[in-house]
């Protein structure tokens, strides 16, 4: 397999005059976890969107895990996870149900998936709710099942919009973790947030504004690079200087 | 096939754990047709009825009486002033006034042709005017058992009269429930599948789960195949269990060929299940799937003869109709079950709503884009 | 009461905002009512327009064409020989070509010169029984008509005055249109509340106004405020198109139809907001809605079949249906100008069944939070 999880140079996205995306250029290794950093409305969901074939790019190119945006989204799809700020297990099915549906979905044999599920669980120490309905999970659990559902099938990127927007702060911490160890095995994380506490955890991040690309790096030569202490004060300065132009 | 299955199997589930949502399915249904299959006559009967009688003779007693004898009117009340009939006509408290005037028996005797008046709230004017035909014929009645019996006698030997004998095919004894109850198993054909699918897909839309399945490798024709078939299924086990209550309970002929009603119903199906499908491709919210759903099968009900026989309808709108496609489904239905018609008397219904079914699915899968707007 | 008017405002507000933020229902709120008036105004017709009868003439004798004459003199009836046997009639039923087969038997023209009665064959195509008596009724009138001009009828010994009151040219647009505006009303209305507190319930944001120190019956009041004014202004539109587009003569007092219009938005409001509290799912509300709306209202309102000749069981169950009050409402003062006193009774009759409801609701409601 090929190094660079993620590639595009001058990926667009126009909805009739508005530009959402401007010809934004990156290059994603395999293994890194990169943040997308932006107000709300910089672009952020739209290029994640566009990386997952859920929208049709309206010019530039682009490759994720080495098969073309446009020519093969369909078999993207099978090597990509995706979570976004919804929940997006069924609250009328219980555990079980949910991760039996989408490891179907994704073609995976019955034994895999059961022998996934128990780890799953166990991993979350959620077996007891095994077959409780999953509207009655408490809500820290629930952001943790999504994610380990949406990875069931060992995609080699996860897609993460705004995985923990509504979460306690602890459960955000955990969350983190998992994050982490799902990178050391080697899968490329994709996520975008408006914390920026949470931007410090990322190895490279790319700041956004108005569709387009402003900084892209380490967090650490970011702050270097604009001598600030943070990387919040580095985005209220880039976004200050934004509004000026 | 795997991918469908998975699918299926979910919807169903989801389905059956929605205990309320099943009740809808299945239990209200039958209620509505026990109700609605005995409320829909243009039969007038029992209309309440207001007497003034100035006369007050033996003759206005016996006009009185030959109209409480039918069941056709209610005498509710007897009154000398005539004010009160407007006024209790004005409160719906009576339909028809009887008024005989002063003297009336007198002038009668005397051959002097006195009136009587009727006056009906026109209101309704349909009910109005079958009820001033009812009175007027009682009168009529009345007056030809008293005239005077040198006339009687004279004029009827020399009458020639036409007499019509009817035979009413189909329905012999005019029991209207024969002709509804096929009618309703129409409206919960189209009803049931058409908000099932728009619903669900909408709200699939609405709590996220869509775009987690856009990502996913489902392809758009396995989500479709994969809520479709669960919808059919259900709409078949309904029309099942509708029908054996039908034939069962309220005694309704079936005169035709389950096959074909069973075949021609899956070609229905599919456009109702389409134009759910459709509905969600534009609607963003439950509710608004709701309001589309609910102006379409409006338009489709009042537009399919169900209540309002098309031929009553002026010629522009009856044109009109014809783009409805619950009014072929609606007519196949009632002669399969009414006239046992076969598909070669059916074929020009079929066709069209065979037509309107591909347009629609096809419209509805061609919208149905697995990528976000 | 003053100390809690802010809050049922607020909540009103809140309301409002909802309504707003969603234009393409409220799109479809406006132009639906309207043009489901319009289709129901031109489509709702108790005549049958065109009566097909296909004619075995086995006399062909001046007498008998003089018969078929008779049917042709008037607009309903379109008639055609047809060159067949008894058995094909089932053929043209099916076929849909006629409503009905006249049968003219071969000594007609001898018979009705010598005999007193002549029997002609009618048969009908019952399979729709509604509209078969209308066509009997229809034929009867022809026939009697037929035997008049050729006979010198018995004279009868007094004269029939028959009038129609309030409607004099028995138009079956006068009688629709109110009842129209009845059901589209409830409908509506119903629709719009059946789903607010389902809503709040399963997005959650329930929890967020109950944690605030609002009273239940504030939330409902707040809540209700905004339809109360939204379904009165569909109301007044779908009014003004069916009284000036079909031209429906109003007798009675505008006042008094706004006020007590009100009265029956209320009502409705009331069983959409009652559907809300019991139902757990916006899906399960809004077909609950639907069920308890649509078909009833249609059917057992008196809005199109009369009530009297229902069976006793279903007449029962009319007094349940809030439409057959606001039915009495609407078209007497429209029709015959009638007063609140005249229209006493159901006026009460709503006002108990929203009360009931909305304290139903209410109380329901104060259940379902302190579990």
């Amino acid at each position: 397999m090929s190094e660079i999880a993620v590639q595009t140079s001058g990926l667009t996205k126009k909805f009739g005059d508005f530009v959402a995306v401007d010809q934004v250029s990156i290059d994603v290794k395999r293994g890194e976890i990169f943040g997308f950093l932006g107000a709300n409305g910089a672009g952020k969901t739209t290029m994640i969107r566009m990386l997952c074939g859920l929208l049709k790019p309206t010019s530039g190119e682009g490759k994720v895990t080495g098969l073309d945006l446009y020519a093969e989204s369909e078999r993207i799809k099978q090597k990509i996870g995706y979570m976004s700020q919804k929940f997006s297990l069924y609250n009328d099915l219980t555990l079980s149900e949910n991760i039996d549906f989408y490891g179907g979905i994704y073609g995976l044999n019955p034994t895999d998936i059961e022998f996934k599920k128990n780890q799953l669980l166990a991993d979350l120490q959620l077996t007891p709710w095994r077959d409780k309905l999953t509207g009655t999970l408490p809500p820290g659990f629930k952001q943790g099942l999504a994610l380990g559902t949406a990875m069931l099938h060992d995609p080699s990127i996860v897609f993460l919009d705004e995985p923990t927007s509504g979460v306690d702060p602890s459960s955000r911490r955990a969350f983190w973790d998992v994050i982490y160890q799902t990178a050391s095995r080697g899968i490329t994380v994709f996520v975008t947030t408006h914390f920026m506490d949470e931007a410090e955890y990322c190895h490279r991040i790319s700041i956004m504004s108005t569709g387009k690309i402003i900084a892209l790096d380490r967090p650490d030569n970011l702050r270097e690079k604009y001598k600030l202490p943070t990387i919040q004060s580095v985005f209220v300065h880039l976004m200050r200087q934004a509004s000026t132009h | 096939m795997k991918r469908i299955l998975q699918m299926m199997q979910k919807e169903f589930r989801q389905i059956f754990r929605d205990r309320p949502m099943m009740g809808i399915i299945f239990i209200v249904p039958l209620v509505q047709l026990l109700i609605l299959a005995f409320a829909i006559t243009t039969d007038v009967k029992h209309i309440k009825m207001s007497v003034v009688d100035f006369d007050k003779s033996a003759i206005s007693r016996e006009i009185i009486n030959a109209f409480s004898q039918t069941e056709r009117f209610d005498i509710k009340d007897f009154t000398q002033d005539l004010h009160r009939i407007d006024n209790d006509m004005r409160s719906w408290k009576t339909q028809i006034a009887l008024v005989i005037p002063a003297g009336f028996s007198k002038d009668m005797q005397r051959g002097a042709k006195p009136q009587i008046h009727i006056s009906a709230d026109g209101v309704d004017g349909n009910t109005a005017g079958i009820a001033l035909g009812y009175a007027q014929a009682i009168l009529v009645k009345y007056g030809l058992e008293n005239n005077s019996p040198d006339v009687s006698l004279t004029r009827r030997i020399s009458l020639h009269i036409v007499n019509m004998v009817e035979r009413m095919w189909y329905n012999l004894e005019l029991d209207s429930q024969q002709f509804m109850v096929p009618g309703i198993v129409v409206v919960l054909l189209t009803i049931i599948p058409m908000m099932l699918s728009a619903m669900s897909l909408v709200k699939e839309k609405e709590i996220g789960t869509l775009e987690q399945l856009m990502v996913t490798p489902l392809r758009k024709h396995q989500l479709l195949l994969g809520k479709i078939i669960p919808f059919l299924i259900l709409s078949y086990l309904e029309l099942a269990i509708v029908m054996t209550v039908a034939i069962l309970l309220f005694n309704i002929a079936m005169n035709g060929s389950y096959l074909l009603l069973a075949s021609l119903s899956f070609l229905y199906l599919i456009t109702t299940i389409g134009l759910g499908i459709f509905i969600s491709t534009f609607t963003h919210t439950q509710q608004q799937a709701m309001f589309v759903a609910w102006f379409f099968m409006v338009f489709m009900i009042i537009m399919s003869g169900f209540f309002i026989p098309i031929d009553n309808m002026p010629g522009s709108l009856q044109a009109f109709t014809y783009l409805n496609p619950m009014r072929f489904f609606m007519a196949i239905i009632r002669d399969i079950f009414q006239k046992g018609s076969g598909l070669s008397y059916l074929s020009r219904d079929s066709a069209m709503m065979t037509f309107y079914g591909i347009i629609i699915i096809t419209l509805a899968v061609f919208k149905f884009r697995k990528r976000v707007s | 009461m003053g100390k809690e008017k802010p809050i049922v405002i607020s909540i009103a507000i809140k309301e409002v905002l909802h309504i707003l933020k969603d234009p393409r229902s409220l799109v479809i709120l406006f132009l639906m009512p309207i043009l489901q008036l319009v289709m129901f105004g031109y489509a709702l017709k108790m005549e049958i327009q065109e009566v097909r009868i296909g004619v075995i003439d086995y006399s062909h004798s001046p007498l008998s064409r003089e018969l078929v004459d008779s049917f042709r003199g008037s607009e309903f009836f379109r008639l055609f020989f047809f060159e067949g046997e008894e058995r094909d009639i089932n053929d043209l039923f099916r076929k849909r070509k006629a409503h009905a087969v006249m049968i003219i038997p071969g000594n007609f023209a001898k018979d009705l010169t010598r005999e007193s009665l002549v029997d002609i064959q009618f048969i009908i195509d019952a399979a729709d029984p509604n509209a078969a008596t209308m066509i009997r009724n229809y034929v009867n009138q022809v026939i009697m008509n037929f035997n008049e001009n050729r006979n010198d009828m018995i004279p009868i010994p007094f004269e029939i005055r028959g009038t129609l009151l309030y409607n004099p040219d028995r138009k079956s647009t006068y009688f629709f249109v109110p009842g129209i505006v009845a059901l589209l009303l409830v409908m509506i209305s119903a629709l719009l509340t059946s789903i607010t507190i389902t809503r709040e319930k399963e997005t959650g944001t329930m929890e967020q106004i109950l944690v605030s120190p609002v009273r239940p019956h504030e939330i409902i009041i707040g809540k209700v405020l905004p339809y109360i004014l939204l379904a009165f202004l569909i109301g007044i539109i779908i009014l003004l198109i069916g009284i000036f587009l079909f031209q429906v003569p109003f007798e009675g007092s505008v006042m008094l139809l706004l006020f007590l219009s009100t009265l029956y938005i209320i009502t409705a409001l009331s069983l959409g907001l009652m559907i809300s509290t019991i139902a757990p799912t916006q899906q399960v509300a809004m077909m609950l809605a639907l069920i308890v709306t649509l078909l009833p209202t249609f059917l057992l309102s008196g809005f199109i079949f009369p009530i009297s000749s229902m069976p006793k069981l279903l007449q029962y169950l009319t007094y349940l249906i809030p439409a057959k009050y606001y039915l009495f409402i609407i078209r007497g003062i429209i029709l015959k100008g009638s007063t609140f006193m005249q229209l006493f009774l159901p006026t009460l009759y709503l006002s108990i069944m929203s009360t009931v409801l909305l304290v139903i609701s209410i109380r329901k409601f104060s259940i379902n939070l302190e579990r």
